[in-house]
């Protein structure tokens, strides 16, 4: 198969982890199991491409795209002495080159885009409207490096902690599995750097500081030395230095040599070992999860047919349990189930307390600018004050984002742990016939561990794709397209001796009036808009919840269907068809259990 | 009577009404002050290369430079009879430090203070360059030691009074910080915010294209951009781009060093390519060259490797041959004559105005605050002098102009720009006539303008605001015209646009 050929397998965890998925599913298929198949075919595309996102950010200038090409040995991240990457580029792994462009939108649009096209698009362009911009790039290209499943992530420069750009990176960063933070050796690191990386190490801790343009600063020792001084905060933060130049020529001359002096080396092998390779080894043990809790659903439904063979006579007492089991399994399943109330309830109270939020985040936003209104003179202060209000406003936006997350995180646990009570009796249940099994049973709360686990990733995808990352960019991109707007009204030349400070007076009481005004206009556009987009993710996060457990309730219920008619056929059968059948059934069950080891070796 | 003698009447008036006080030292400072050269402070973010550049306009290696962070403490260099250094701690008296020239750079020997002790260190000395205008270098904003960056606050964007007249303004890209700067820097009440008395400075331009041939092309085309961009517009009067470094070293170069570059430029260029391709190469390859890795090191420290390439590439094609003509033809492309010409146009040409507008800036915030009897006449006086005075209300028009207050057809608005000086006080800058055009032309296009102007102002279909700059612009078409007669005697020599 070609999946095993994927360089993803640098851990051997994640080869183990595909070949016990695939494993998984020709069980499942051979049971006719195909919901239980559809489950694992879910694990098995997350292992095929499972987008561990590296990010790379920086002040802008110091040569974040360079990097990237020289990485992937590329030139399609545009490259300019004066214009700056203006949004951000998404390279991943594709057998043919590809590029699209990725648009505004829920889900986000994707247009084709030609590949010459690209840098017109990614770089700074002052005449293109707010509207018209798009939300970032999405780019495909055939590279070993990228196939175990990386996307790296070029993002614009920061420009000073204050800027909008800096809470977009900041937000990209939070969903980041590693950060490359990128400086040139022309200079130490400032203060504004050093400051901007204590915040990306809150977001994600696996980062690199990569000093880039080794080859044009000859003092760049000592500016590593310096900055290795500068970041003795974070021990475990490598320093690495690199030339992308050299790198894009040994590249271009296939030369070993170049390509060791460029210092690309060492980065590559941070990507692939820590990054790849530890989120790698994550992965797998998540898609091992899913292997134990299919096996799990089967060994149950095997284990109340084996019960009835081994006993027909007690075969009506387990037919009554498990049609008691069923009607447990419909009240699962339906509207009235604990977890659903929970769930709808919960994303209730979360709309209105994240709406709340937000609101109170903006009032106080509000206070703010109408006291620095008052303090400055808004006609020479009013682009400072609008850089600052949008700072501040992506900033509140973050932190209520971030607190949304959270929230929605703690509810996707409530929700989890009502429907686990429920389905944990069930599947107890289905299986608790089995005298062998006693020494297994011993494991359920461990097992709950991995299914907690596997919920806490699926409520991170219905994040990943509900609001962060690329969303957050788009979000505070689109923010662009509410503008303050000037204040120019009132504004005027005042001459001649007397006039010159009474007019001046009225001016400004007039230009301040009309500040607050425009500042409370932007407000309130800010809070329509984020508040819409609160509501719709959290729609989106009840939606996706809802699913997964209406999912996993039909399983339950399939599971708990075929038991009950396995058995009721077994107590039909005469004793030589019972005993070649338990003898058929002993076997699937080692076969089942033998996966089940293999899998927690994995996950362990 | 000049706007200088109008100020110096203010000031002596001032002195007369704080004498006895503790104010009275400041005021006689100040007035002082009017006698001397212009003060141009040099700021930036933490390595722009703002000492690099100092060094460039004196034409020798004073400021020490360094990789690290290397200026912290606020540094004057001003012209003098002897050779001096005098550190002005913060407390105590000011006093004499002992120091030394290494490798050019001056070392200075604290004497046992710390740098955080020290508020500022004033070097006097002897040089033609410093003679029009004192320079002060300082510590960059953006600095990890946060005591280094509040410094180049202090002096720069103090509320009431800044030290200096001028200032030069490095950034390596426009950074928000940047513009935040320039912005605290500009004062309050002449206009605000006020583009008139600072030049950006486009710096480390030979490492926009990190180190190509074809750099400066590139930094001239970022310049252009950014003197267009309306952030920049608002606080800077133009944006040139300087190679720095080049400039320091063109100023300075040995005959031995272009003996060192001649070896290099001997070998093939395909070798010569290589062996340039990156700085740590150039130190330790291509042993037959004849140069030790400590002599190779040391013309990376001068010329920087866009320097060497440059140089050796200007040596094969026979462009250059010897130290001067080496030079001459490196400082021309490092730009800094370019920022000489402009310096000349906006800051020198008018350096009457804005060593005016410094002392009545320092007289209006004293009167405000420290009230006294007979305080108020003097801040009448000086009110009269900042709303009368028309150089004041030409750059009033010019800041307008620049904050987009005053609307109208983009071409009416870049002519007003000009004809009241905005690309420079001269009358053939204000004309928009080459340097050497003769004394008629000039005229009859002053003439032109005047009475497009008049009618501008009288047109009640021109905006308000419009209709004041006109009215502005009429009396410099005026004063166009009264200093074009005056010179006619003698053979047209476009003089200084003074104060009037």
């Amino acid at each position: 198969m070609t999946e095993t050929t994927r360089p993803g397998g640098t851990s051997p965890e994640f080869a183990q982890a595909m070949g016990l998925v695939d494993l998984g599913i020709q069980a499942c298929q051979a049971y006719d199991r195909l919901d239980l198949a559809t489950r694992l075919a879910g694990a098995k595309r997350s292992l095929d491409d499972p987008g561990i996102y590296i990010v790379v950010v920086g002040d802008f200038k110091q040569g974040k795209s360079s990097l990237v090409n020289a990485l992937l040995g590329t030139t399609i991240c545009p490259v300019d002495d004066d214009v700056a990457t203006d949004i951000p580029t998404y390279i991943r792994y594709g057998d043919e080159p590809r590029a699209e462009l990725l648009r505004d939108g829920d889900p986000p649009e994707r247009e084709p885009l030609e590949l010459d096209d690209v840098g017109r698009y990614v770089i700074a362009d002052e005449g293109q409207s707010p509207e018209d911009r798009p939300a970032g790039v999405i780019v495909q290209l055939p590279r070993k490096l990228l196939a175990s499943g990386l996307v790296i992530v070029d993002t614009p420069g920061v420009g000073g902690l204050g800027s909008r750009h800096a809470a977009a990176s900041l937000a990209a960063t939070s969903m980041a599995d590693a950060v490359l933070f990128a400086t040139d050796a022309s200079q130490e690191l400032t203060a504004v750097e050093i400051e901007f990386l204590h915040r990306v190490r809150e977001m994600c801790s696996t980062s690199v500081c990569v000093i880039t343009k080794t080859d044009f600063y000859p003092a760049w020792r000592k500016i590593r030395d310096l900055n290795k001084q500068h970041l003795k905060d974070f021990p475990d933060m490598p320093v690495l230095t690199v030339s992308s130049t050299l790198r894009a020529r040994a590249v271009r001359e296939n030369d070993k040599e170049l390509n060791t002096e460029s210092g690309f080396p060492e980065l590559v092998q941070f990507v692939t070992e820590r990054v790849a390779g530890g989120a790698g080894a994550r992965l797998a043990a998540t898609a091992a999860a899913e292997v134990i809790a299919v096996c799990e659903q089967l060994t149950a439904q095997f284990e109340s047919e084996r019960s009835v063979l081994d006993d027909p006579a007690k075969s009506q007492h387990v037919l009554d349990e498990l049609t008691r089991t069923k009607s447990k399994v419909e009240a699962l399943r339906s509207a009235a189930a604990k977890w659903n109330q929970t769930l709808n309830d919960g994303i209730a109270d979360l709309n209105s307390d994240v709406d709340h939020d937000l609101r109170a985040r903006i009032r106080k936003l509000i206070d703010e600018a109408d006291d620095l209104i008052d303090e400055f003179d808004p006609a020479d202060r009013w682009p400072d004050i609008e850089s600052w209000l949008e700072m501040a406003t992506a900033e509140e936006i973050v932190a209520n984002y971030t607190r949304l997350r959270e929230q929605a995180d703690a509810l996707s646990e409530q929700v989890f742990k009502h429907f686990q009570e429920a389905s944990g009796e069930i599947l107890d249940r289905l299986a608790v016939y089995n005298p062998m099994d006693v020494v297994s049973r011993a494991d359920v709360e461990h097992n709950i561990d991995l299914e907690k686990m596997n919920l806490r990733k699926q409520a991170m995808t219905a994040l990943k794709s509900s609001y962060m990352g690329i969303l957050m960019f788009t979000m505070l991109g689109s923010m662009a397209g509410i503008t303050l707007g000037p204040i120019a009204v009132g504004i005027g030349l005042a001459m001649g001796l007397g006039g010159l400070r009474t007019e001046k007076k009225r001016q400004l009481a007039n230009r301040r009036a009309q500040a607050k005004n425009a500042i409370r206009r932007y407000c309130d556009e800010v809070n329509f808009r984020v508040g819409k987009d609160s509501r719709d993710t959290l729609r989106r996060i009840q939606r996706q919840l809802r699913d997964h457990y209406s999912t996993r309730a039909e399983e339950l219920n399939r599971s708990t269907a075929e038991a009950l008619k396995a058995s009721t056929e077994a107590a039909k059968r005469t004793k030589a068809d019972r005993d070649r059948r338990i003898a058929d059934i002993d076997a699937e069950l080692d076969r089942l259990r033998e996966l089940r080891r293999r899998a927690e070796a994995v996950v362990a | 009577m000049s706007l200088v003698d109008r100020t110096c009447a203010a000031l002596d008036q001032a002195i007369a009404v704080y004498r006895g006080t503790e104010h009275a030292e400041r005021l006689t400072a100040i007035r002082d002050r009017l006698d001397e050269p212009l003060r141009v402070a040099i700021a930036g973010r933490v390595k722009a290369g703002k000492s690099t550049l100092l060094n460039a306009l004196v034409g020798e290696r004073l400021a020490p430079t360094d990789a690290g962070e290397c200026t912290r403490i606020i540094t004057w260099y001003r012209d003098g009879h002897t050779y001096e250094v005098l550190a002005h701690p913060r407390e105590g008296e000011p006093r004499q430090l002992r120091f030394s020239r290494e490798e050019g750079a001056l070392e200075i020997d604290l004497g046992g203070l710390e740098p955080d002790d020290v508020t500022e260190l004033i070097v006097t000395w002897p040089s033609q360059a410093l003679r029009t205008s004192t320079l002060i270098d300082t510590p960059g904003i953006g600095s990890l030691s946060r005591q280094t960056a509040a410094r180049t606050w202090e002096v720069l964007a103090d509320d009431d009074e800044t030290p200096a007249d001028a200032v030069l303004y490095l950034m390596r890209h426009l950074h928000p910080q940047d513009v935040q700067f320039l912005q605290a820097f500009h004062d309050a009440e002449v206009s605000r915010p006020n583009p008139v008395n600072a030049i950006g400075v486009l710096s480390r331009a030979d490492e926009i294209g990190v180190g190509r041939l074809d750099s400066m092309a590139s930094a001239r085309k970022i310049a252009k951009r950014l003197s267009l961009d309306g952030r920049v517009r608002r606080v800077v009067q133009a944006v040139v781009p300087v190679a720095g470094l080049l400039a320091e070293t063109a100023a300075t170069v040995t005959e031995t060093e272009v003996g060192q570059l001649r070896k290099i430029s001997e070998r093939s260029a395909r070798s010569v390519e290589n062996l340039l391709l990156t700085a740590d190469r150039f130190v330790n390859q291509m042993p037959e060259l004849g140069l030790t890795s400590i002599e190779r090191s040391a013309l990376l420290d001068r010329f920087g490797l866009f320097g060497v390439r440059l140089a050796t590439a200007l040596l094969r094609r026979g462009a250059v041959s010897t130290a001067t003509e080496l030079a001459a033809e490196l400082t021309d492309r490092s730009g800094v004559n370019e920022l000489r010409t402009v310096l000349e146009s906006l800051f020198f040409e008018r350096r009457d105005i804005l060593k005016s507008r410094s002392a009545l800036l320092a007289l209006d915030a004293l009167t405000r605050t420290e009230p006294r009897d007979g305080s108020e006449a003097v801040a009448a006086a000086v009110e009269e002098i900042i709303a009368g005075a028309h150089p004041f209300q030409e750059l009033r028009v010019l800041s307008a102009l620049r904050s987009g207050w005053v609307t109208g057809k983009p071409a009416v608005l870049e002519d007003l720009e000009r004809i009241i000086g905005g690309a420079g006080g001269a009358v053939p800058d204000r004309l928009g006539l080459p340097a050497e055009a003769d004394a008629a032309d000039l005229a009859q296009v002053a003439g032109k303008a005047l009475a497009g102007w008049q009618q501008r102002a009288e047109n009640p279909l021109t905006s308000h605001e419009l209709a004041i700059a006109a009215r502005v612009a009429v009396r410099s078409c005026e004063g166009i015209l009264a200093e074009l007669s005056a010179q006619k005697p003698s053979v047209a020599v476009p003089a200084e646009s003074g104060g009037a």
